[in-house]
């Protein structure tokens, strides 16, 4: 019983991760049909620089904040340079191919910065633990499946009742109509960018105190955000962020009971399968071919 | 072109033969036998890349993959290189299709995460099933090379990778223009059109990844011969971004540049040494720095300046065509061309955009299908094609039932259309373009394409002279060169009546044709009407310029909030009460009765 808590309570943790990496995924692919394939360095980028910020002397708060900043600033220039010159071809080679390039990059600089070594970033989340049904974990590791919630409530808010929520949906829907409409469809997609960056480095400033901070922390979590992301429906915010709890969790019970290994192939088998059986995800829509 | 290709083939084995008489020394040789085997990757790589737009970023994983087949059968099973080399392609080849068939119907950037997926899981694997693949130490022991129970010199198995580098290449090229190559760059074009086409877009897909995978598992059997010890580490996530790179910095899409881009990269890292930490950094940096400036790659970019210093003329000569009455007949028995239609009904969520919608389009008459805006009419059209499925209700090309199959399934029974915004496949020459919509006569095999047959080339120039044909049919033959998108708009529509053509329908949906053209212009549409139905095509047309329904149309069938109101003559439909009344709002009678 305490291990089945205790792998339930931890697999929502990870999975919170999950859902926040494939929430950003989401967001990027209603408004451009187009993701940021270095969506997972922004994980690293928010976990690394709080740690950074932390030894120059900035308190935690602050350098947790500029952190998740940062995330959004990547979003939004890697938006810019990367993805938009490319979004009008025909094909998605050219703006993949433009944010691996940068994605690779920025890992190996971090991983030169970091000499490869993980740091940890202290937190109070972490300063002891809490036994739930005999189960220990981290005040930390409850907070980050609420976050993910909150994540998804809060763009649900915000979709619902603001004017640039109102213009991602629109665009969403259909770039053109809503470019006639009047809205600015550039301005909608750099701050889907921008808002999924944030997402991304929130979630890495979360995880850091529990896994500790290193170069290569984003690619895993970035590689099983997408692929809940496609599990889940890549349209559909509810869906990926449930599918990525659930995927947590079922990822700590394999873990616990075969092995590390088996996690990752059980993990992305699951997703080939889905794909097989229900080509839109779990919960996504059909989109229709527009002809 | 063909002459500089020929002399690039010539090269390519002028240097394959000299490069062992020059290399000084076993290390130098080594290398080159590397770069070899990259090269193999690559080219196969080039065909999943260049030709259907497609990323894969585990080609290291499929590699892993035919490395550790063919070393497990090698050390296990005593086969000799070459057998274990094949049997790894085809392991490789069916974790392709594996891979490739789910992914690549939904959306084809998804093929990109689900293979560096792939290749954490080979790795996994790798690690785990210890018995197996040895775990973290790996295989050692690996037989040195040997082809029937002979033990190859180091030169021998030098010619083994150099015959089967020049082959990948030829083979690679033959596919690239044959129909699956040129149906692929249409699909990566324009998806939609391909499949109003009758290709068979995810089936074209699934195969670049397979041609993808079976080079790759061939490949690293090779490697595991070549290095005679292989572990985990060696396949790691850096060498598939590697092999991406040879492709596009070569040029996709070309048939030397993948080999050009192999022979770079695997010569870059010797003078990279001093990087050290860096190198990786560099490896992104390139990447970028190719898309930015030189998105066709070395290759590509030496194509597209050769042609713009010396194009080609754009004009064909229309004496070579065959005349397209005789591209389009169909043998008597099977000329019917009957469309049939019942109780098509289709509804998008709480909408019912088609109620109930009968027609009949009798074989040989043009029919044209109007209605006010949201009437129904796109969603009648869309429906037939294939592209959405009815909800209840069903359809019939001479007495095939066709709902419920897909539209490609569909356009090969015989049903071609146009778009209202035309669909092209923009960067295909004009010819090439109804070259596509001959597609689906084209009746050799993928062996023969492979092989380029005498039987391939005789079709191909067949394909060929019909698609002059049919542009001539439409005074398009002084374009027959020139890149689709370059084509003004109203020349644009034509080459599209051209494209539907050339797939020999029974009946050409025309969706809106007259749309966005001149008076002339509708003038000439109004005969190439008249002349297609005179071959005995029915024509469905969607239209709203009255004129030219009147003109040309035998009967004319109205719909209006999804349902038809009316089907008759153009002279009856004319003067229905009810027609009038869905385009003003109110009936004549009314009116005058008001008035």
């Amino acid at each position: 019983m305490t291990t089945v808590v205790q792998y339930l309570l931890s697999g929502l943790a990870i999975g919170g991760i999950y859902a926040l990496v494939a929430l950003g995924f989401h967001i990027m692919w209603s408004s451009a049909k187009a993701v940021n394939f270095a969506h997972g360095d922004t994980l690293m980028i928010g976990g690394l620089l709080a740690v950074y910020l932390l030894a120059a002397g900035l308190p935690l708060g602050l350098a947790c904040l500029v952190a998740i900043l940062a995330g959004g600033l990547f979003g939004l220039v890697l938006e810019r340079v990367a993805v938009r010159p490319f979004l009008g071809q025909q094909g998605s080679v050219g703006w993949m191919l433009t944010t691996i390039a940068v994605g690779i990059m920025v890992e190996s600089f971090a991983t030169i910065q970091t000499q490869g070594y993980a740091r940890p970033l202290p937190s109070p989340g972490i300063a002891s633990s809490v036994h739930i049904l005999g189960a220990g974990v981290y005040p930390q590791e409850l907070v980050i499946p609420l976050v993910a919630l909150i994540a998804m409530f809060g763009l649900r808010a915000l979709q619902r009742h603001t004017l640039v929520g109102r213009a991602m949906r629109a665009v969403a829907h259909n770039k053109n109509a809503a470019a006639l409409m009047g809205i600015n469809v550039n301005f909608v997609v750099a701050f889907s960018f921008a808002l999924a960056g944030l997402l991304g480095a929130a979630a890495g400033v979360l995880v850091a105190p529990v896994v500790q901070a290193s170069a290569a922390m984003g690619v895993l979590p970035g590689l099983k955000g997408f692929a809940v992301a496609i599990i889940g429906g890549i349209t559909s915010a509810p869906g990926v962020v449930i599918t990525g709890l659930a995927y947590g969790v079922m990822e700590k019970f394999v873990e616990g009971y075969i092995s590390t290994a088996a996690r990752e192939i059980i993990g992305f088998s699951l997703m080939i399968l889905t794909l097989l059986v229900f080509p839109q995800g779990l919960f996504g829509k059909r989109e229709v071919m527009k002809v | 072109m063909r002459h500089l290709t020929l002399l690039g083939f010539l090269a390519l084995a002028a240097i394959l033969v000299a490069v062992p008489l020059a290399s000084s020394n076993e290390y130098e040789l080594r290398l080159f036998m590397l770069f070899l085997i990259y090269g193999i990757i690559a080219v196969g790589l080039n065909v999943l890349v260049g030709l259907t737009g497609l990323v894969s970023l585990g080609q290291a994983g499929l590699f892993a993959l035919g490395s550790y087949t063919g070393a497990i059968l090698a050390t296990r099973a005593g086969f000799d290189m070459i057998s274990a080399s094949l049997v790894a392609a085809l392991v490789a080849g069916l974790f392709g299709v594996l891979l490739a068939y789910p992914t690549v119907r939904v959306r084809g950037v998804y093929l990109a995460v689900v293979t560096i997926a792939f290749g954490l899981i080979v790795e996994n694997v790798a690690i785990e099933w210890q018995s197996l693949t040895g775990g973290t130490t790996g295989i050692t022991s690996i037989p040195s090379p040997n082809v029937f129970g002979m033990r190859l010199s180091g030169y021998a198995f030098y010619c083994v990778l150099a015959v089967f580098l020049f082959l990948a290449t030829a083979a690679a090229h033959n596919l690239k223009v044959s129909r699956y190559g040129r149906a692929m760059r249409a699909v990566s074009q324009s998806e939609i059109a391909a499949r109003a086409l009758g290709v068979d877009a995810t089936g074209l897909r699934t195969l670049a990844f397979v041609a993808a995978a079976v080079t790759a598992g061939l490949a690293g059997t090779f490697y595991a011969f070549l290095n005679s010890y292989i572990s985990p580490d060696i396949f790691t996530f850096s060498d598939s971004v590697r092999f991406l790179l040879m492709v596009i910095l070569g040029g996709a899409a070309s048939t030397f540049g993948p080999v050009l881009g192999a022979y770079i990269l695997t010569y870059l890292p010797e003078y990279l040494q001093e990087f050290a930490v860096w190198q990786k950094f560099a490896y992104g940096a390139l990447l970028l720095v190719v898309m930015f400036v030189m998105p066709r790659g070395i290759m590509g970019s030496l194509a597209y300046g050769l042609k713009r210093l010396r194009p080609a003329p754009r004009a064909v000569a229309a004496c070579e065509g065959l005349p397209a009455d005789g591209t389009l007949r169909r043998e008597a028995r099977e000329q019917k061309s009957e469309l049939v239609a019942r109780d098509l009904t289709v509804r998008f969520g709480g909408l019912t955009a088609l109620n109930k919608a009968s027609l009949r389009v009798k074989p040989g008459e043009v029919h044209a299908l109007i209605g006010p805006n949201g009437a129904g009419k796109s969603t009648f059209v869309n429906t037939i094609s294939g592209f959405y499925q009815p909800t209840e209700g069903a359809f019939e090309l001479d007495g095939i039932q066709l709902a419920g199959k897909r539209s490609h399934e569909i356009a090969r029974v015989g049903l071609s259309r146009t778009f209202q915004n035309t669909e092209l496949f923009s960067d295909m020459s004009v010819l090439e373009n109804v070259m596509v919509g001959y597609q689906q006569r084209l009746g050799y095999g993928l062996v023969s394409a492979l092989l380029r047959t005498s039987d391939m080339r005789r079709q191909e120039s067949e394909c060929r002279r019909a698609a002059i044909g049919l542009l001539t049919f439409v005074g398009l033959e002084d374009y027959a060169n020139e890149e689709a998108r370059f084509l003004p708009f109203g020349l644009q529509r034509r080459l599209e009546i051209a494209r539907a053509l050339a797939a020999r329908p029974r009946l050409l949906l025309l969706d809106e044709p007259a749309a966005g053209l001149t008076t002339q212009e509708i003038d000439e549409l109004e005969v190439m009407i008249r002349r297609i139905a005179a071959l005995g095509v029915s024509v469905l047309l969607i239209e709203h310029h009255v004129e030219l329904i009147m003109a040309v149309a035998d009967t004319v069938t109205v719909l209006d909030y999804g349902q038809v109101i009316a089907s008759d003559t153009p002279s009856v439909v004319q003067d229905d009460p009810r027609v009038i009344e869905a385009y003003f709002g109110t009936s004549l009678d009314h009116a005058k009765a008001e008035a």
